[in-house]
């Protein structure tokens, strides 16, 4: 077993009980993720995970545990998931196959985005968004370790982006809703 | 009126949620220093710089110098020792002059499915196959689903046997997995999982055998049919680690490559459309790849096989199609800008035939050595010398 592998396993298994700690259970909320975890652990929920998404980014499992430990407001708001998004709609195709430039590449030398990051950071600094921050630097963090070949890898996944699009999703359907209801 | 539906607290922080059970409520995040966020940020970014591979690419391994080879003509052949539905084979030479070869093999019915199979040359035959990667031995290794196993590659460098091959999961396409063995292939590392993109999927096809730089990494190409067919040029470390990738210009599958020199290598790719050989020509080691012009040589869906022979000319073998029931060689002596064609292996006027999947092998003695597909029944190694490629008779 290699640590990226258990890295993998487990950290699905974690973000499987936060997703269901986004259900409305009230006070069950706590417990039931942590068997969710447990479960998908146990049953082969992990695993499968593990093999559709590859091993999660650091920032999605950042959120998950914020989820788990029931910090609210969580940081990944409609605006921040917006701006996934938009930046997933650049990122995916070419690094999938489309064109030739393959932007997934940068990650393995990755020193201009690094240097990128250091922008970004400065930003968020500037903003005073400090978990945000906290986040980026556990993320540099993680691929300093070695734990990850490619740094876009700990950044950001499929994974994130399926949920932010959830975020944007329930934003829209909530302004839709209360546009209806004025 | 019925007012909006409630949103969980994790996914909409605009206006914040009723504090619900154990959650710490209010606006937490302020709580952070601000000077610990950027100190952790600094610590890790000057991490992050240091732990970056080096990005100067080394040269490749230089190939011996052209020299005509004194063997005779001479070709025989043998099928290797028998596997249920054989295919995708692929020969490496041991450090000691051995000839190895790998391949798939198995039934997708079976519990086990697919498997990948090493045999051994010996001085009495080829040593009964040995199963050195399954279903269940990547699992173990990668703690992921794993499917059936097929596209193996095989590589001895130095006392290190690499072997590659792709897993396919039901949900998300194929995943290339890589282990290796320090003891000759008797006993085998658990498989890792390599990371050559930000989403699992579509079909993975590894090249030709890995080429060899000279600070002991190696190069490999990679096909993968997902939004479009691209083949990748991956640079690995010496213990099969990625440090680096190229995406090869067009769009190709089936791709091989070989080394000219320390700096100059081609790469010979099928245009799916076209369904012809594509070049493409790197000057520097591999950092960039150019494209090159198309070949007059049709290919059908089989990966074709390059080898660097004795003289300093390439052989390439392939299936010309459109179907597999030529095997075909073809000689350059042009460093793959044009091509002449060769022998012909195998050839079949029953469109049934199968006779694919070359992989081509330089011996120690200076035999080449050519494994296939034969008939969808065995794998055969065919052997001859460039003297008998020229049209000698043996």
């Amino acid at each position: 077993m290699n640590p990226l592998a258990a890295y993998g396993l487990l950290a699905h298994g974690l973000i499987f009980g936060a997703l269901v700690a986004l259900l409305p259970l009230g006070p069950l909320r706590a417990r039931a993720a942590l068997i969710a975890t447990a479960l998908a652990l146990l049953v082969g929920i992990a695993p499968l995970m593990h093999g559709s998404f590859g091993p999660p980014s650091l920032t999605l499992l950042a959120l998950a545990l914020l989820q788990h430990s029931g910090h609210s407001p969580a940081p990944l708001n409609w605006r921040v998931a917006l701006g996934l998004l938009f930046f997933a709609l650049i990122f995916y195709p070419p690094s999938l196959g489309r064109g030739s430039f393959d932007p997934y590449a940068l990650g393995y030398q990755p020193d201009t985005l690094l240097a990128a990051l250091a922008m970004l950071a400065g930003l968020l600094y500037w903003r005073r968004q400090n978990l945000w921050l906290c986040i980026l630097a556990i993320d540099l963090a993680a691929y300093a370790s070695g734990l990850f070949a490619n740094l876009w890898d700990a950044l950001f996944d499929p994974l994130l982006v399926l949920l932010a699009l959830l975020v944007v999703g329930r934003q829209l359907l909530r302004r839709l809703i209360g546009s209806r209801i004025r | 009126m019925r007012p909006p539906p409630p949103v969980p607290p994790c996914l909409d922080t605009d206006q914040p949620s009723p504090p619900a059970d154990a959650e710490v409520s209010g606006d937490w995040t302020d709580s952070i220093p601000r000077w610990l966020a950027a100190t952790l940020f600094i610590f890790a970014l000057g991490a992050a710089f240091w732990r970056i591979p080096s990005a100067a690419a080394p040269g490749f391994e230089p190939p011996p110098a052209a020299a005509p080879s004194a063997l005779p003509a001479l070709f025989s052949s043998t099928l290797l020792p028998p596997s249920k539905a054989p295919a995708e084979p692929i020969l490496t030479r041991l450090p000691d002059g051995r000839l190895a070869a790998a391949w798939s093999a198995g039934s997708q019915d079976e519990a086990d499915g697919r498997g990948i199979w090493l045999s051994i040359e010996e001085p009495g035959g080829w040593h009964p196959p040995l199963r050195i990667a399954s279903r269940e031995s990547t699992a173990a290794g990668t703690l992921t689903h794993a499917g059936s196993l097929g596209q193996p590659l095989l590589h001895a460098e130095g006392s290190w046997l690499h072997l590659w091959y792709t897993s396919r999961d039901g949900l998300a396409g194929d995943s290339l997995n890589h282990s290796f063995s320090t003891n000759g292939g008797q006993a085998w590392a658990k498989p890792a999982k390599l990371e050559i993109s930000p989403l699992v999927g579509g079909e993975l096809r590894p090249g030709s055998p890995p080429v060899s730089f000279d600070d002991g990494g190696l190069g490999l190409l990679l096909s993968r049919s997902f939004i479009s067919g691209h083949s990748n040029w991956l640079r690995l470390s010496a213990t099969g680690q990625i440090l680096g990738l190229q995406r090869l210009p067009g769009s190709g599958e089936r791709a091989a490559a070989i080394a000219l020199d320390t700096l100059h290598a081609v790469a010979l790719q099928r245009d799916p459309t076209s369904r012809q050989l594509q070049l493409a020509n790197t000057a520097d080691g591999g950092q960039s790849w150019q494209a090159g012009k198309r070949l007059p040589i049709s290919s059908a869906d089989s990966r074709p096989a390059l080898l660097r022979l004795p003289s300093g000319r390439l052989l390439l073998a392939g299936n010309p199609g459109p179907g597999r029931t030529t095997l075909q060689l073809w000689l350059s002596a042009d460093a793959g800008q044009s091509w002449q064609r060769g022998r012909i292996i195998e050839e079949d006027a029953d469109i049934t035939a199968d006779f694919s999947e070359p992989a081509l092998l330089l011996g120690r003695d200076g035999r080449i050595h050519l494994a296939y597909r034969w008939r969808r029944q065995a794998i055969k190694l065919a052997s001859f010398s460039e003297a008998w490629l020229d049209g000698e008779a043996p």
